[in-house]
C-alpha cells in the first residue's frame, strides 16, 4: 500500500444497536446474539417517512447506516466521498413484489416504483459486493490515491423467499440476520490532517478465489490470502493478535474455513471468533468484523485480520 | 507507472457467436433489433429486443446468462493465450444485473399461477449476479481475487475500470472483466412500466427518438501489465489508458439535467491517461435513445469536448441496451475502432436531435484513424462511467 | 365522475401505489399541489408521476399521451380530479 488507510466512522443499524462507534464498542464490549428482523418502524423513523416512502427496505437501511457513519467521522458526503457497497442476497423481496404486481393483474400491476430497486444497487448508487470485498475495493481506492474517502460497508435483509431459495440451494443452517454496517475509510493524512478521530487503520489487504460449490464447500485447504495480507501490510504472523472469521452455523462451510485457517495461521491459534455467529450472516456483519478489528487492534497494539472463505 | 493494454477479446452479441461476428455486424450497421421470442409480451406496448441467436452455446442446466458469460470470457481468454498458470493469478471482475434470473423467472411464474413450473428448482442456483463469476472462475480456472459489481446499466463498465485497477496498483498482472446479461421478464416489463422502451428499433440522437430497446449478449476482455504482455509477446490491441468513475447522487432514474456527473466522469479519464480532449477522436456514447439521456449525454459531450469536437455514436442502435453487458460490449467496439480505423455507425438516425451538436455517424460506418476513444456507460442512480483507449 | 368521488380514489392510490402513510394522505385537500418542490405540495419526483399515471390508467381506464405535455394536470389534486373526470371511462 502506498497511502495509508484510517477507519474514521462506523454506522450500524441492526435489531439490537444502533448508532455510531460508542455504540458498537459498547456492544462488541457485551455481546449478545441479535438474530431478530429490525422492526419496519424504526427503520422509518430513523429516515423520515418522507425519505422512507421512497426506499426499499434495505435501502432504508443502507442509507440509515451510511448517514450514522457519515456523521460518526464527522465527513460531510460530497464529490470526494466514494460509495461501495457490499450486499450478499440485495433485493429479492422488491424483485418478488415487482413480478407478484404482474402475475396478480398482468401489465397494468406493474409498478414503475419497484422496478429500480429490483437492481442490487440503484437506491445506494454504488457497487455491490459482499462486505469484506467491498471494504477491500475502497482500501484499494485509498491507498493508490484514487479515491479520498470512502464510504464503504455492507447491507443485507432477512427474506422470506431466501429462506427457500438457499434450501433449495442446499446450503447449510447458517443462522440468517439483518441490518447494514458502513465505514468511513480516508487516506490517514487527509484524515489526520482534518484532525479526525482514527478508529484503527488498515494495513493490508487481500483476496482471492477457491473453487466451490455455491453456498457451498470447496476441496484445497491452501489458500494464499493471510499470507498476502500480512505481507502487504509487513506484518509477521507471530504479532497477529485477533482473528475475526466468517463462520456462521453452516457446519460444512465453517469446518471448510476452520481448515483453511488453521493451514495459514499455523494450528493452535486460539483467538478466533465469528461475528456472524453474533448477528447472524450477512453482508453487514463482514463490515462489523472490520470495524472490531480495529477496536481488537487497537486496544491490544496487534494486528487483527479479518477472514472468510 | 503500470500500463493496463488489452490482449484478448471475447463476445457473444446479438449477431450472435465470437468478435468476429460482433464486429462485422456494427462494422456494417446491422440492426438486430427484433421480434422478442424468449418471454411473454402479449399487452406490451414494446415487444422487441435484440436477442442472442440460437444455439447459445453451453449446457442447458446452466442459466443462459451464465451460458453467455462463460463462452465470452472464453473466448477472450484463447484470444489472450493465457496458460494455466496465468490464469490461476488471474483476477475475475464480473459487471452483473439480472443473474439467472429469466430461469428463476421460469420456475416462480408457473409456480406463482398455480401450475407446473417450466423448469426446476436448481434455476435458483443462479439466480443471484455473482453466479457468472463463480462459473466462469471456476470453468476457466481463475484464482486471483474475484468479484462482482453491481452498478446498474454501467456494470459492464465498471467491471473494466476496476480489473484495470488491480492492475495497475500491481495485484495482479492479468486480469480478466466483462459484463454479460440474458434479455428477463423483469427487465423487459419494469422499463416498459417505466415508458422508456420504444415499439419500434430505438433511434439514438434522432429528433424523433421515443426510447430505448432491449438486448441481451456478454463481453470479457483480458487486462494485463503491458510489460508483462510484452514479455510472453502476447498481442495489444489497445491501451486502457484511464478511466472515470462518478455517481451523479441526484435521481434513481434520471439524470442529472446538466450532465455535470457525465462529464466529471470523462474528465476524471481523460486526467487519468493524462490525455487532452482533442486528442480524443471517437466516443462511444451510452447512447440509448431515451428523451432524456440523449440530450444530457450530448451537453456533457459538449462540455468536455466542445460542439462537433468529436465523432460520436451509439452501439445500442444496432444491438439495443443490453444492460450489464453493454458496458463491455461497447468497449469492444471502441477497442476495434481503434484497431481498424473504423469508427461504427449509428442506425435508424436519419434527422439528427438540434440539440446533439455533433457528428453521430448516420447509418454508414466511418474510416477514421482515431489515437484515443473513449466509451460511455451511465446507470440508474446516475452511475457514470467512461472508459478510454489508446491505440497502440 | 364528480372530482370528489376521483378525489377519494387518488387517495386510495397514494396509500397503495406511491407508499403514503394514510394520515399524510388524509390531510391533502384539492388545493394540495403535487410537484415536489412547490410550496406545501405532496412531493412528488418524475419516478412518483409514472407511477401515479399507470395507476391512473389501470384504475379509470384512459391513456395517458406520452407525447402530450400532462405537467398542467398534475399541478394539483384538482386539476387532477377535473382531467380524471373528464376522461374517466370506468366508475
Amino acid at each position: 500500500m502506498t497511502t495509508g488507510v484510517a477507519i474514521t466512522g462506523v454506522g450500524a443499524v441492526t435489531a439490537r444497536f444502533t448508532g455510531g462507534a460508542a455504540t458498537v464498542s459498547a456492544f462488541l464490549a457485551e455481546p449478545s446474539p441479535v438474530h431478530d428482523a429490525i422492526a419496519d418502524e424504526r427503520l422509518v423513523a430513523l429516515l423520515g417517512d418522507g425519505e422512507a416512502r421512497r426506499l426499499s427496505r434495505v435501502c432504508q437501511l443502507a442509507v440509515a447506516a451510511g448517514r450514522l457513519a457519515l456523521d460518526d467521522a464527522e465527513l460531510r458526503a460530497g464529490d470526494d466521498v466514494g460509495l461501495v457497497l457490499g450486499t450478499e442476497f440485495g433485493d429479492l423481496r422488491s424483485t418478488v413484489e415487482f413480478a407478484d404486481g404482474y402475475l396478480a393483474a398482468g401489465p397494468p400491476g406493474l409498478s414503475a416504483l419497484i422496478f429500480p430497486n429490483t437492481v442490487m444497487n440503484t437506491m445506494a448508487a454504488a457497487t455491490t459486493m459482499a462486505g469484506e470485498l467491498a471494504i477491500v475495493r475502497a482500501a484499494g481506492a485509498i491507498a493508490s490515491g484514487r479515491a479520498r474517502a470512502v464510504l464503504a460497508g455492507g447491507v443485507d435483509q432477512i427474506d422470506p423467499f431466501l429462506g427457500s431459495m438457499l434450501a433449495d440451494l442446499g446450503a447449510g443452517e447458517e443462522r440468517r440476520g439483518e441490518g447494514a454496517v458502513m465505514l468511513v475509510l480516508e487516506s490517514a493524512s487527509s484524515a489526520r490532517e482534518r484532525g479526525a478521530r482514527i478508529l484503527g487503520e488498515i494495513m493490508g489487504t487481500a483476496s482471492g478465489a477457491l473453487a466451490a460449490r455455491p453456498h457451498g464447500v470447496g476441496r484445497s485447504t491452501q489458500s494464499s490470502v493471510v499470507a498476502e495480507a500480512l505481507a502487504a501490510a509487513s506484518v509477521e504472523l507471530r504479532h497477529l493478535g485477533a482473528v475475526y472469521d466468517s463462520t456462521s452455523g453452516d457446519r460444512g462451510r465453517d469446518h471448510w474455513e476452520q481448515r483453511l485457517l488453521d493451514t495459514a495461521l499455523g494450528a493452535g491459534h486460539e483467538r478466533r471468533s465469528s461475528l456472524r455467529r453474533l448477528i447472524g450472516a450477512h453482508a453487514g456483519a463482514g463490515a462489523l468484523g472490520v470495524a472490531a478489528a480495529a477496536g481488537a487492534a487497537r486496544r491490544s497494539g496487534q494486528v487483527a485480520v479479518i477472514v472468510g472463505p | 507507472m503500470t500500463r493496463v493494454v488489452v490482449t484478448g477479446l471475447g463476445v457473444v452479441s446479438p449477431f450472435g457467436l465470437g468478435v468476429k461476428a460482433y464486429w462485422e455486424g456494427v462494422r456494417s450497421g446491422t440492426c438486430a433489433i427484433r421480434p422478442v421470442t424468449l418471454i411473454e409480451t402479449e399487452g406490451f406496448r414494446c415487444r422487441i429486443a435484440a436477442e442472442v441467436p440460437d444455439p447459445v452455446p453451453g449446457s442447458p442446466r446452466r442459466s443462459r446468462a451464465d451460458r453467455l458469460a462463460l463462452a465470452a470470457a472464453r473466448e477472450a481468454i484463447d484470444d489472450a493465450g493465457l496458460g494455466v498458470a496465468e490464469r490461476r493469478r488471474a483476477a475475475l471482475v464480473v459487471g452483473a444485473v439480472g443473474g439467472g434470473m429469466l430461469e428463476a423467472e421460469g420456475w416462480y411464474w408457473p409456480a406463482k399461477r398455480g401450475g407446473a413450473p417450466l423448469c426446476p428448482t436448481p434455476a435458483l442456483r443462479s439466480i443471484l449476479p455473482y453466479s457468472h463469476a463463480d462459473v466462469v472462475g471456476s470453468r476457466l480456472g481463475l484464482g486471483g481475487p474475484r468479484e462482482t459489481l453491481v452498478t446498474a446499466c454501467s456494470s459492464g463498465a465498471v467491471s473494466l475500470a476496476v480489473a484495470a485497477d488491480l492492475v495497475a496498483d500491481g495485484v495482479v498482472r492479468v486480469a480478466v472483466a466483462g459484463g454479460a446479461d440474458a434479455l428477463t421478464r423483469i427487465c423487459f416489463m419494469g422499463f416498459n412500466a417505466l415508458r422508456l422502451l420504444d415499439p419500434e428499433p430505438c433511434r439514438p440522437f434522432d429528433r424523433a427518438r421515443r426510447g430505448m430497446s432491449i438486448g441481451e449478449g456478454a463481453a470479457f476482455v483480458v487486462l494485463e501489465d503491458a510489460a508483462h504482455a510484452h514479455a510472453r509477446g502476447a498481442r495489444a490491441y489497445a491501451e486502457l489508458a484511464g478511466s472515470g468513475m462518478t455517481t451523479d447522487a441526484f435521481h434513481v432514474t434520471s439524470p442529472q439535467p446538466d450532465g455535470e456527473g457525465m462529464a466529471r466522469a470523462m474528465m476524471a479519464a481523460l486526467a487519468r491517461a493524462r490525455v487532452e480532449p482533442k486528442a480524443v477522436g471517437y466516443v462511444n456514447a451510452h447512447g440509448t435513445a431515451t428523451l432524456q439521456n440523449d440530450r444530457i449525454e450530448a451537453r456533457a459531450l459538449r462540455s468536455v469536448f466542445g460542439a462537433g469536437g468529436v465523432l460520436v455514436s451509439s452501439t445500442k442502435s444496432m444491438i439495443g441496451h443490453t444492460m450489464a453487458a453493454a458496458g463491455s460490449l461497447e468497449a469492444v467496439a471502441t477497442i476495434l475502432a481503434l484497431v481498424h480505423e473504423t469508427v461504427p455507425p449509428t442506425v435508424n438516425l436519419t434527422t439528427a436531435d438540434s440539440e446533439v451538436a455533433f457528428d453521430c455517424v448516420p447509418s454508414m460506418a466511418r474510416e477514421a484513424a482515431v489515437d484515443c476513444a473513449i466509451s460511455n456507460s451511465f446507470g440508474f442512480g446516475g452511475q457514470n462511467v467512461t472508459l478510454l483507449f489508446r491505440r497502440l | 365522475m364528480e372530482p370528489k368521488e376521483v378525489l377519494d380514489d387518488l387517495r386510495t392510490i397514494f396509500v397503495t401505489r406511491l407508499r403514503f402513510e394514510p394520515h399524510r394522505v388524509s390531510d391533502v385537500t384539492l388545493d394540495t399541489p403535487l410537484p415536489k418542490g412547490v410550496d406545501g405540495s405532496v412531493g412528488l419526483d418524475s419516478l412518483d408521476f409514472i407511477e401515479l399515471s399507470l395507476a391512473i390508467e389501470d384504475r379509470f381506464g384512459l391513456v395517458m399521451d406520452d407525447a402530450q405535455d400532462l405537467a398542467p394536470h398534475f399541478a394539483s389534486f384538482r386539476t387532477l380530479c377535473a382531467f380524471i373526470a373528464e376522461r374517466a371511462t370506468t366508475a
